[in-house]
């Protein structure tokens, strides 16, 4: 099979010289041994380029790039489409409910109509008979697609971070959350510190950079954490390196640095206010403390990572004091402790279906704790805050209809339409509403189910991932591959300099990745 | 429509009554059952429609279609119609560390890991805590057995074989020492910090830490083999692999590390190998069919190890080895591992998602894990003459949608599905109840 040799002649003649005129070179050869010799060239001819397809050198194909340019990267930029999906379930996420044998016209980046028989002579028409078509799923709390670390945890406040900075759009978890139906995820700082940093969220227009990502006019949010993570409790007992080390001291730093947000604001007010303010010193500008003031001045919503029902009354009671609320708690596996102070307080949940036991905090989680949240009212997510699970959030809304006896449609909305409202987003994605964005999935079975599989997710209209095209671009992954690997070896046997081989590896967020 | 709502109130207040005395171990089952008209998935690859299921004495004692047999009236103390459900064979997780630690974090309630390279002598089921509050809550969702598993080291230490409803380890035991655990080294190491990765490059120290094992086990096996030498209780730990009565379990992903790990355990005169891991297993299965070596597949619900590897390789790896007639189950360690055991059943529903025929996803989790930890006498299928370790359920366990369960027997005992998280449930219910 090996027709090459894996060496080359190593008897080298080196020359070197310089031109005497245009016609005449010479120098010395150096041969193999050391001895030295004189050479000289004499020009014969003028030069032309003689073709000798058998000595020709061939030059190793350049891969054409792909965006991003990464397994399953496009070949080319994704362009919006017109689509009309025939007689599909249609889960709508509205009163309309659950729509049997229902067209979806999608035009414009945006879901045209709704109905029965729909034509349009442009569309592009699937035939989605037994298929399910919905909202495209939405993760409140991911860790996906972030460079370089999740937590800024030096501090007790790192509100002056965000991750809209480091967003990674050339992520594979971006193409596998498209796979598993996912179209818009918060990306969120962790839970090392009190008061975390300020979010990003995205649509997953993979390909794309990570601005053209980023939600246009997204709601400011910002991460808050409560307990074991932020008191550093699974750091081992000998190494407090900051407060607060208790759940007591985690309220401190709360009404701390509110108290001196609100003071930061007055300083400013005042400056601003002073009518001879050119000539004084104007005060320090503080980026923690104004993104605090944007949470006073209700700009800037606070998604608070939390577990046990007295951390979460009291964070509730630090915000009513400083009279704004807590707009989402998410982990909040006591919620259902407290249900009924939560609902007073107006705070809605993203909660996971049925983790415990990897924490002393989350000893009392239940896997009724979402359905009972829903059932007091509250608007409930589920969430993933890890990248394998955010791939089939779908089969955790699944588990709201296990544990909780709540109806298929209810469950559903765990993953849709809860979370666009958590997020403030609702009035452009979450349902399937005829003026809303166009991101939606196309299942091939109940996407309740653990049979579910996405053959499409669209993105305003644009097919971002697509179960037929994934097929080939694994073919054609295969096959560029090889040629790698065939040239690679073809320059090894050149003689060309070799390198041991080497794997990126990824590292998977969570919200307290740091404790390894 | 009012009338049943009610009915059903007071059912559930009239249980929650009842099961006060709940997560209690289930007493000796005194009557003879028979469960009648149930889909009865058999674990062995069939289906029976209308399905007869009777039991006596902790084991079965028919497994028939209803529509075909005549039974005498009274010749059950107690008949259960499950009309409209399913019946299984309880479901196995290998690979496990149920008991061994409560709660992840908190050090003091973790009993996996012993220190030390070579510990065959280490054996898990003195530390498994048969009342540990994660074992109740995998129960509901039909894993009624597990292998407790050892971690760490080279050589982990002895797993054992138990049924999840007992009062002690003792009393949980269906196979003791069944196997030795073996985690062999990669050939990779990874470089880089917890925050910014490096590359994975060439394990050095491959070459040293193989022939750490080889002369390990090549020690094991002369000593096994004259007994009059002073005793290395070590070494003396080990005899069930070189005669037969224990199976060595390969903790390997990477082909090579399969292929080396294999080789070794062969080359020193060990038969009974079963590969733990195996996300590589597909690119070997010439060897393991060769060799008649199952595999515990890696956790399904996972990552794709590569950028570039198909998105749903996880998914589908269960069906890439069993069409090349590997026997395969499924394990789950992993992140969260204990309390994610209640979630083995859709392991295996994923596994029917991409392209398994759906018995043969169930055979993952029951028949062919039995065959696997050698345990296929007593479990894994419902034949006459296995244990009754069987459940019903509302609808396909496979799937979280329907995976409800009713009623769940060990050896014929009923147990309770119950569990602390069902009783805040019921707690909690009730308070939003008081006002």
């Amino acid at each position: 099979m090996v027709k090459s040799k894996d060496t080359i002649n190593p008897n080298f003649i080196r020359l070197n010289g310089f031109i005497e005129n245009t016609t005449v070179l010479s120098g010395k050869a150096i041969l193999a041994n050391g001895n030295e010799s004189k050479w000289i060239a004499t020009k014969t001819a003028p030069f032309e380029i003689r073709k000798d397809s058998t000595k020709a050198e061939k030059l190793n194909r350049i891969i054409p790039i792909s965006y991003p340019n990464i397994a399953f990267g496009n070949q080319k930029k994704l362009t919006e489409q017109t689509l009309l999906f025939k007689n599909a379930t249609v889960w709508t996420n509205e009163k309309e409910g659950i729509l049997e044998e229902t067209d979806v016209l999608v035009k414009n980046g945006k879901i045209a109509s709704i109905g029965k028989n729909l034509s349009d002579g442009s569309a592009t028409v699937i035939d989605a008979k037994g298929k399910h078509l919905t909202s495209g799923i939405i993760d409140e709390h991911s860790h996906i697609a972030i460079s370089g670390g999740v937590n800024e945890s030096g501090q007790n406040s790192s509100a002056e971070v965000t991750i809209q900075d480091v967003v990674n759009s050339e992520d594979i978890n971006i193409y596998r959350d498209l796979a598993g139906g996912v179209t818009t995820s918060q990306l969120l700082h962790g839970s090392a510190n009190p008061i975390g940093g300020r979010s990003a969220i995205v649509k997953w227009k993979w390909g794309l950079t990570a601005d053209e990502m980023l939600y246009q006019d997204q709601p400011k949010f910002i991460k808050f954490a409560l307990g074991e993570n932020v008191k550093q409790a699974n750091w081992g007992t000998d190494n407090p390196t900051r407060f607060p080390q208790t759940r007591m001291g985690v309220e401190q730093v709360f009404t701390d640095n509110f108290q001196r947000a609100k003071e930061y604001e007055a300083t400013w007010k005042n400056y601003n206010s002073n009518a001879k303010k050119d000539k004084t010193k104007a005060p320090r500008v503080d980026l923690e403390l104004q993104t605090l003031v944007e949470i006073l001045n209700k700009e800037r919503f606070i998604t608070c990572h939390s577990y046990v029902q007295s951390e979460i009354l009291m964070m509730m009671e630090v915000a009513e004091k400083f009279n704004f609320r807590i707009n989402t708690f998410t982990h909040i596996l006591e919620g259902y402790k407290v249900a009924d102070k939560m609902k007073e307080h107006g705070v809605g949940a993203s909660t996971f279906s049925d983790w415990w036991a990897y924490k002393f905090e989350v000893n009392d989680a239940i896997p009724y704790n979402g359905p009972i949240l829903h059932n007091q009212g509250l608007v409930v997510a589920y969430n993933s805050d890890d990248a394998e699970m955010s791939r089939r959030l779908n089969q955790e809304a699944g588990k709201v209809v296990k544990y909780g006896n709540i109806s298929e449609e209810e469950a559903w909305k765990f993953v849709t339409l809860n979370p666009a409202k958590l997020l403030h987003l609702d009035d452009k994605i979450g349902s399937i509403k005829v003026g809303k964005d166009a991101d939606i999935v196309l299942w091939n079975n109940n996407p309740l189910s653990i049979y579910a599989k996405a053959e499409k997710t669209i993105i305003e209209g644009v097919v971002y991932y697509d179960l037929q095209r994934d097929e080939a671009q694994r073919i054609a992954i295969a096959n560029e591959r090889n040629e790698i690997i065939a040239q690679l070896l073809l320059e090894k046997n050149k003689g060309m300099i070799t390198q041991e081989p080497k794997k990126k590896e990824k590292k998977e967020y969570e919200c307290d990745t740091l404790e390894q | 429509m009012k009338h049943k709502n009610i009915a059903i109130v007071l059912l559930a207040l009239l249980l929650s009554i009842a099961t006060k005395a709940q997560q209690i171990t289930a007493p000796k089952q005194s009557k003879s059952i028979l469960i009648l008209n149930a889909t009865a998935h058999l674990g062995n690859g069939k289906i029976i429609e209308n399905s007869a299921i009777g039991f006596k004495d902790g084991k079965l004692i028919l497994v028939a279609d209803a529509t075909t047999i005549r039974l005498a009236s009274g010749a059950y103390d107690t008949t259960i119609d499950a009309t409209g459900k399913h019946v299984y064979p309880g479901f196995i997780a290998p690979n496990s560390t149920l008991g061994l630690v409560e709660i992840d974090a908190v050090k003091s309630s973790d009993d996996e890991d012993e220190i030390g390279l070579f510990n065959p002598h280490v054996r898990s089921i003195i530390a498994y805590n048969s009342e540990s509050k994660v074992i109740e809550t995998v129960r509901p969702n039909g894993v009624l057995i597990a292998q407790i598993t050892p971690r760490g080291g080279r050589i982990s230490g002895t797993s054992s074989i138990v049924q999840l409803d007992a009062w002690s380890w003792k009393d949980a035991l269906l196979k003791e020492n069944d196997g030795i655990h073996l985690d062999f080294p990669s050939s990779f190491k990874k470089s880089g910090s917890w925050f910014e990765p490096g590359t994975s490059e060439p394990n050095k120290d491959y070459k040293t830490q193989i022939e750490e094992i080889n002369t390990f086990l090549s020690n094991a096996k002369a000593y096994n083999l004259d007994t009059a030498k002073e005793r290395n209780l070590i070494l003396e730990a080990t005899k069930g692999l070189f005669d037969g009565t224990q199976t060595l379990f390969i903790h390997a992903d990477e082909e090579k590390q399969i292929r080396d790990g294999i080789q070794v355990a062969l080359s020193n005169g060990i038969s009974k190998i079963v590969i733990v891991g195996g996300y590589d297993a597909y690119k070997t299965t010439d060897l393991l069919q060769k060799n008649d070596i199952g595999v515990l597949l890696r956790r399904v619900h996972d990552m794709p190890l590569s950028a570039d590897n198909d998105v749903d390789l996880p998914y589908k790896m269960a069906k890439l080895l069993t069409d090349k007639g590997i026997l395969v189950g499924l394990e789950n360690s992993g992140s969260h591992e204990r309390m994610n055991t209640r979630n083995l059943p859709f392991l295996a529903g994923t596994c029917a998602a991409y392209g398994l025929d759906k018995e043969k996803a169930l055979q993952l989790i029951t028949y062919n894990t039995a065959k696997i930890l050698g345990i296929d006498n007593l479990c894994g299928t419902l034949e006459i003459g296995k244990d009754a370790t069987l459940f019903i359920s509302e609808g396909d366990a496979l799937d979280m949608r329907t995976n409800k369960l009713t009623q769940a027997f060990i050896q014929g005992r009923a147990i309770s599905l119950e569990t602390h998280q069902s009783q805040l449930n019921t707690k909690f219910k009730e308070k939003y109840n008081q006002k």
